[in-house]
């Protein structure tokens, strides 16, 4: 097999860059190599697969058809174990070897396995893959029960997820609070108090030290020995970049692939995207990854353009992210932890919102915001990321007695030359 | 196409726009589900109606998860309720913050166009909201609350 592009991956990154390739070379050959089987499907959307809300087919973000409609050749249950950046070709599990003139690793990422003991002799339940949502959906229809390990992002997904089935839950998390990623200590506290009031047992700076099958269970037992029996085990540790394609070379990797700011790797003709990738900050400028989704869009939009010859610079990774868990919307954009030369703007709670709060840098600019509320809110969110990505000024919201967080009144400060 | 044009300085923040499209849309008049919203600034004496501006370069399509807000033929940006999984990135892309919620079905919601006959213009009695042939070109289409403020500011003061 030979493409003039070939994609490893079959989500985010990669589709966007078959869009963004095709904008700008409406000819040159296109292999997507898939190691799973069958056409994209939305991540995003598996938890609500566990929980009954979708099917299968409502996964599906790509019909077999569409590929053909925008001539990309889509090669299924290929697995990428080397690159041969020399030759130019990959090579797959199976033997197989394709030839490229321009390569994407758009991998994504696997779920981190944590250390625990026992871990191998039960049948843990991980949620990233179709399989695994799968496997967990079958699981949760017998189960009564269940441990979700890790209270982050995925974790709450799962647990959000199996309440609405009616199993009670047990979280367990290392940190001082649930979803550290996502919010800060305060926010965290707001929202433990909106997951308790649904019944859900929370266990903050807990670490799982061990799991053991015990008489058609699974036996959970937490540092200092308390044990948890459940009929089912969630882990959600995070994920980290799945970067087993270039683990023995040939392209430079630190957590994740690194590239330039053309998202090229250290080998030419070869381009990294999405989760998989390491990039710049948009705010610091140090490498950082933000395994999201419009994250691994966009950057699959740039590295799909610079593929075809588009020569487009990123700008960098900001971190955004918004989910409804337990009646309570949340949402984060860029740093909402503040650093010690950081300006807080704290907007507490009004309207639709329980909390919200802005982060100014040290020369005034709009460097993040997090917010907990009714959904609407938002979009207020929405507004503040606009103004970040254009590195704008808090006084363009600030200028009267009241700061307002609209469009409208940033327009009417910049008409007026604020 | 033919989208909702704002003549800023005509507005009186009389909210009528947004009564007419939560009727036309939910049959109950609650200002909260509008999808048009009147931003007001008393002290300024501002009012800017905002609604889905149906973006060429449109974030909240590019961002969706599951590919639920799709472009029409017509160049509009509808979001397709049966693929909304209500996940909200879209509100979270939108810079202008017109991307909105329907809390009951949980999914998210835009300006239709009423299906080519808004009620928001229909109603408008100062004749703020226009239905009119706007620029295809992305930038001057977004440029257009910027534009429309400008030209009010140099008329009203």
């Amino acid at each position: 097999m030979i493409g003039k592009y070939v994609i490893i991956g079959n989500s985010a990154a990669a589709l966007a860059a078959t869009g963004s390739i095709r904008k700008y070379d409406h000819d040159g050959s296109m292999l997507l190599l898939n190691r799973e089987t069958g056409p994209a499907y939305s991540r995003v959307a598996l938890p609500y697969y566990v929980s009954g809300e979708l099917t299968l087919e409502q996964l599906l973000i790509r019909q077999r058809a569409d590929y053909a409609t925008t001539d990309v050749e889509l090669v299924e249950n290929a697995n990428v174990v080397r690159i041969d950046a020399d030759g130019r070709q990959v090579e797959l599990a199976d033997g197989r070897r394709v030839g490229y003139e321009k390569l994407l690793i758009a991998t994504g990422s696997v779920c981190a396995v944590p250390p625990i003991r026992g871990l191998e002799t039960i049948t843990p339940h991980y949620l990233w893959t179709l399989e695994d949502a799968k496997r967990m959906r079958t699981a949760a229809e017998r189960a009564r029960t269940a441990v979700v390990i890790g209270g982050g992002f995925i974790g709450m997904l799962i647990a959000e997820a199996l309440r609405k089935l009616g199993i009670r839950l047990t979280i367990v998390e290392m940190a001082p609070q649930l979803l550290p990623q996502l919010l800060d200590a305060e926010g965290g506290a707001l929202f433990l108090d909106a997951v308790k009031d649904e019944g859900v047992t929370v266990r903050l700076k807990s670490v799982v030290e061990a799991v053991a099958k015990v008489e058609g269970q699974t036996e959970v037992t937490l540092r200092g020995g308390e044990t948890v029996a459940a009929d089912m085990v969630a882990v959600a540790a995070g994920v980290r970049p799945d970067v087993s394609v270039v683990a023995n070379g040939p392209c430079a990797i630190n957590k994740g692939v690194l590239v330039n700011e053309h998202l090229e790797t250290s080998c030419p003709g070869v381009y990294a995207a999405g989760d998989v990738a390491e990039v710049k900050d948009f705010l610091s400028a140090d490498r950082t990854i933000h395994a999201i989704w419009p994250v691994a869009v966009d950057q699959g939009v740039v590295a799909g353009a610079n593929m075809a010859g588009k020569r487009l610079a990123y700008p960098g990774s900001l971190g955004m992210n918004v989910v409804e868990l337990f009646k309570l919307t949340l949402a984060e954009v860029g740093r909402f932890r503040e650093s010690a030369t950081d300006d807080v703007k704290l907007l507490g709670g009004s309207g639709s919102a329980l909390y919200r709060k802005v982060v100014v840098d040290r020369e005034g600019r709009l460097a993040g915001a997090m917010y907990l509320g009714d959904p609407n809110g938002v979009a207020e969110m929405g507004v503040l990321h606009g103004m970040i990505k254009r590195r704008a000024y808090w006084r363009e919201l600030a200028q009267h007695r009241q700061a307002r967080i609209s469009y409208a009144y940033g327009i009417y400060a910049a008409a007026r030359g604020v | 196409m033919k989208q909702i044009v704002v003549h800023q300085e005509k507005c009186t923040a009389c909210r009528d726009c947004e009564l007419a499209c939560s009727f036309e849309h939910t049959g109950r008049f609650v200002p909260a589900l509008s999808r048009i919203r009147v931003n007001d600034f008393y002290e300024e004496q501002f009012y800017l109606p905002m609604t889905c501006v149906h973006c060429a370069d449109a974030p909240c399509a590019t961002v969706c998860p599951t590919v639920a807000i799709q472009r029409q033929l017509d160049g509009q940006i509808l979001v397709m309720e049966e693929r909304c999984i209500g996940c909200k990135m879209c509100l979270l892309a939108c810079p202008f913050g017109v991307m909105g919620f329907q809390p009951d079905e949980g999914v998210a919601q835009n300006c239709d166009l009423c299906g080519g006959d808004p009620q928001c213009v229909a109603f408008c009695v100062p004749k703020a909201l226009e239905y009119a042939d706007v620029e295809t070109d992305a930038t001057a289409r977004q440029k257009m609350y910027a534009a429309t403020v400008r030209q009010s500011l140099l008329v009203g003061h």
